[in-house]
């Protein structure tokens, strides 16, 4: 009866062709709106990193002014400063940690007609590679010996092989960044973690960098650090000085296969800061914390009050549109009362009519959904053209986003279409076929 | 085959009640062509309604073929109209969206026949009221007298046992009604039991047996009698 059913709904809305279309059209704003925002707000809350994102733990330390806590108390500063991040480092307790910073550098090409090329950069010490499943098109991670060495080696994303090597492998290639000779050991294939977990401080949806080299090279000021700085106590003059001070600007990863991991790693880390209290670091009570990729995202509040209100307020807006579509079929459905009763007298029971008309209700809620598709993508393209880079990776449908969309009209519609599919069918059919 | 004992029918409305039926007994055995006459408002219509499971009737005993029908649910009800029971209606009562075919098709849907049994008999019925030619056509697309006829050929696809006819000839001038009075005497002839309300004192002579409602209440007509009134 199911294919019955359909023959039947299509008759039906083709022959009331302008009510079907003014409910298919509702459907689709309501859908459309919804979508758009749900799939900005999807995006923004995705897991970047399933696979390993419980065994990924962001590291804070509260280093911060006794007298003016960080974030009124609520949390440990959000960066490391270097004498943690580099005694941390040194220590190697996790099975594998990433120590890096956002930096900047101008690649100067070794072909004298090309113009130097300005990148963004990150100085992060070799296990960033493996920890964050970065792939690679060409060579590969540099080695632990090359970060404690101070090598100038390099990764370079695959845009920046494009355009400085023609997309050749540049493995063993030389590039000059003010004024050294770095040797490129890896080039990095299409890598866009959304959001870019592994630092929201500088831009939860920025896209990742196009050069990488070894986080001791900052020290030796052979890159030039980048990223949010923020201090509590001056700084003082000069590099060195500033390496010393309680400014945090540094991210610090560790990976921690098991609970037993963490429990150590936690020990570990209430030990170090109450050795650095006795060192006259430290005053604040301690508030070691380590949060793996999803409450680390949370804590950073990645998807933004307004946007979640923004969803908020377009699901309402679904729900005035849905509201308009069970007056419509109410109307269509009531208009049918003659064809109900004559199908009561012919055999037809309830439940039969029931179905019928609910399927006949699913048919315009997957136009509706169609339509609420187009008016989707529509919407996101608006988004990506308003806000520009900052949410071109925000605004795509994915293939769980399309079949959302179509659950969602094809449920809404159902729902919406159950009270006047049930006041169809509980016309009096007598009054109805004496009344045609 | 249709047995009413003591049927009453009562519509409630705020504080007034009606009474439409007043303790009908009434016995209709297989093969009768009964009609049923009686001023407008007598309860005719609420009689066939209720003679056709399309109402439930307010206190007594209603047997169809010995089942009695009044404690049944709406889906029994629903079964049993679609397997006993055929409707002919004044206003002909075809779908408008659905061509010929597709209207003799909805009884045979509800009964659950595969497609080539609905074909068979689509054809079959279509070509015993002269429309086997046009069962592509809409019903806008044909004459009164026509839309009736293909509202018979509906009414029999199932092979009910039972024909419930509402005035079929009200909306009809005489010639077309003649022809569809003819159809329907055929179809009993053939073994079909009919039940036809008409106001048409000519027509309900025509039928083996005639019933008079008036003010709910029923009264069978004597042949004798039939010719009077004729």
């Amino acid at each position: 009866m199911f294919n019955y059913y359909l023959r039947l709904a299509a008759i039906s809305i083709r022959r009331h062709w302008g009510l079907s279309l003014i409910m298919i059209t509702a459907i689709g704003l309501g859908i459309g709106t919804a979508m758009t925002t749900v799939t900005v707000n999807y995006m923004m809350s995705a897991n970047p990193i399933p696979q390993k994102s419980e065994q990924l733990f962001y590291v804070q330390l509260d280093s911060w002014d006794v007298n003016d806590p960080f974030d009124e108390g609520q949390n440990p500063p959000d960066q490391m400063t270097y004498t943690d991040a580099t005694n941390l480092f040194k220590a190697d307790k996790a099975f594998r940690h990433s120590i890096s910073a956002q930096a900047f550098a101008v690649i100067e090409p070794q072909d004298p007609d090309l113009l130097p090329i300005t990148v963004n950069a990150r100085a992060n010490s070799a296990d960033f590679f493996a920890m964050f499943n970065v792939p690679f098109l060409y060579g590969g991670a540099w080695s632990a010996q090359a970060d404690t060495n101070k090598e100038l080696v390099a990764v370079i994303n695959r845009e920046t092989n494009d355009s400085l090597f023609a997309g050749k492998n540049s493995v063993g290639e030389l590039i000059r960044i003010d004024g050294n000779l770095f040797k490129i050991v890896g080039v990095i294939d299409n890598w866009q973690p959304t959001p870019k977990y592994y630092d929201v401080t500088s831009g939860a949806f920025n896209d990742t960098e196009e050069l990488f080299v070894p986080f001791s090279l900052i020290a030796e000021e052979k890159i030039t650090r980048a990223g949010n700085t923020s201090c509590w106590k001056p700084s003082g003059d000069g590099m060195a000085a500033f390496l010393r001070s309680e400014c945090i600007w540094i991210q610090f990863w560790v990976e921690l296969r098991d609970e037993q991991e963490q429990q150590d790693y936690l020990t570990f880390l209430d030990a170090y800061v109450e050795q650095q209290k006795q060192l006259g670091r430290f005053e604040r009570p301690l508030d070691n914390r380590l949060s793996n990729v999803m409450q680390w995202l949370e804590n950073q509040e990645v998807v933004a009050d307004d946007a979640k209100m923004m969803m908020a307020m377009s699901f309402m807006f679904l729900v005035v549109c849905l509201l308009n579509t069970v007056g419509l079929l109410l109307a269509k459905f009531l208009g049918k009362a003659p064809e109900i009763g004559l199908r009561q007298a012919l055999g037809a029971s309830k439940a039969t009519l029931f179905y019928q008309y609910l399927v006949e209700s699913a048919c315009i809620g997957l136009g509706g959904g169609l339509l609420g598709l187009v008016l989707a993508w529509l919407g996101l393209q608006s988004v990506a053209a308003m806000y520009g880079d900052y949410m071109k990776d925000l605004t795509s449908l994915d293939t769980t986003m399309v079949l959302l969309a179509m659950l969602l009209a094809l449920g809404s519609t159902v729902i919406a279409g159950l009270y006047p599919t049930w006041r169809a069918c509980n016309v009096q059919p007598s009054q109805q076929l004496k009344s045609q | 085959m249709l047995s009413m004992n003591n049927l009453c029918k009562v519509f409630q409305s705020a504080d007034i009640q009606t009474h439409a039926l007043r303790e009908v007994n009434l016995s209709v055995n297989e093969g009768d062509f009964l009609s049923v006459t009686g001023p407008s408002g007598s309860g005719k219509t609420t009689f066939l309604n209720i003679a056709g499971l399309l109402e439930n009737h307010s206190s007594g005993e209603f047997l169809l073929d010995g089942e009695n029908v009044g404690a049944l649910k709406d889906s029994a009800r629903s079964r049993l109209r679609n397997q006993k029971i055929g409707f002919i209606f004044q206003g002909f009562n075809l779908i408008p969206d659905l061509n010929l075919y597709d209207n003799v098709d909805v009884p045979l849907r509800y009964r659950g026949f595969n497609a080539r049994e609905r074909k068979q008999r689509i054809h079959s019925q279509l070509e015993r009221v002269g429309l086997a030619s046009r069962m592509k056509h809409l019903p806008a697309q044909l004459s009164g007298g026509q839309q009736q006829r293909v509202a018979i050929a509906r009414a029999l696809a199932t092979d009910p046992r039972f024909l419930l006819a509402d005035e079929p000839t009200g909306n009809l001038d005489s010639e077309m009604a003649q022809g569809v009075m003819s159809l329907l005497e055929e179809i009993n002839q053939q073994g079909t039991t009919i039940i036809m309300v008409t106001h048409d004192t000519e027509l309900a002579q025509r039928a083996s047996r005639s019933i008079q409602i008036k003010d709910g209440r029923v009264s069978e007509v004597p042949p004798l009698m039939k010719r009077v009134i004729a």
